[in-house]
């Protein structure tokens, strides 16, 4: 069973995220009242022709939710300015020991093609 | 002490029969009565000597309390499961912080699934006692 039609598709079950529209900006970590989220990347320097300077931006290398302190507040969805964190109503993720709550990158944006 | 454990099969899957020993110890034990009353937990009457007895603990763990579930963990007869329902019981949850909450069941017993949620759906409880009897059997 992976899912149920009567489950809302807005259902606070899984949070997602894209991890190309994340900007690494912080907010999500920041707003978590369970403090749990965690969040690592790195600054690069770009210059392009004609520029008047430099710009930085920042690249994610690493975004974890632990599902087990989470209390599925939505408020790193809401407080998102780029979106590129998402409700979606999965629910079968139940782990078999402590460590398999804590969700990287890999497992939070494949969580759409799983429900 | 001697808990008094009800026997269930689930409804996804009715050759699954379970013991479940329910300590509800907050508000996500609301979930486990909503499994019940929406049939995807179906009472199951003589299955009293069914293989998996679980004992399910939702909600919060408070030091206090913390003897009392080791209690009830010694008091069940032969192998016991144990499902840690919900972001509370599996790590303290949004009391991760507070001095008087354990921080998870499994400090104080050993833990077969953990089901994330908070509260976790009634369907996560069900999803979580599958994957708890498929490791058992496996």
């Amino acid at each position: 069973m992976s899912h149920n039609d009567e489950i809302p598709a807005a259902a606070h079950g899984y949070i997602a995220l894209t991890p190309a529209a994340c900007t690494s900006c912080m907010l999500c970590v920041r707003e978590c009242p369970s403090w749990c989220i965690t969040l690592e990347s790195h600054a690069v320097q770009t210059s392009e022709p004609g520029a008047r300077r430099p710009t930085t931006v920042s690249v994610l290398d690493a975004f974890t939710i632990d599902f087990g302190l989470c209390m599925f507040c939505g408020i790193c969805v809401e407080v998102c300015p780029f979106d590129a964190l998402e409700w979606t109503p999965r629910f079968d993720y139940a782990a078999s020991d402590r460590s398999g709550l804590v969700q990287a990158i890999d497992q939070l944006s494949g969580s759409g093609d799983q429900r | 002490m001697t808990p008094a454990a009800p026997a269930f099969r689930l409804a996804a899957d009715p050759t699954v029969r379970v013991v479940v020993a329910n300590l509800g110890l907050a508000c996500c034990s609301l979930e486990v009565d909503v499994a019940i009353q929406r049939g995807l937990l179906v009472p199951d009457e003589d299955g009293a000597g069914a293989a998996h007895c679980v004992l399910l603990v939702s909600g919060t763990v408070t030091d206090v309390l913390a003897p009392a579930v080791v209690r009830h963990y010694e008091a069940l007869p032969g192998h016991v499961s144990v499902m840690s329902f919900g972001a509370c019981a599996s790590t303290g949850g949004p009391y991760w912080d507070a001095p008087t909450v354990t921080q998870g069941v499994d400090r104080l017993v050993p833990v077969s699934v953990y089901v994330p949620g908070c509260p976790p759906r009634p369907e996560a409880l069900v999803a979580g006692l599958l994957a708890l009897t498929a490791e058992v059997s496996a």
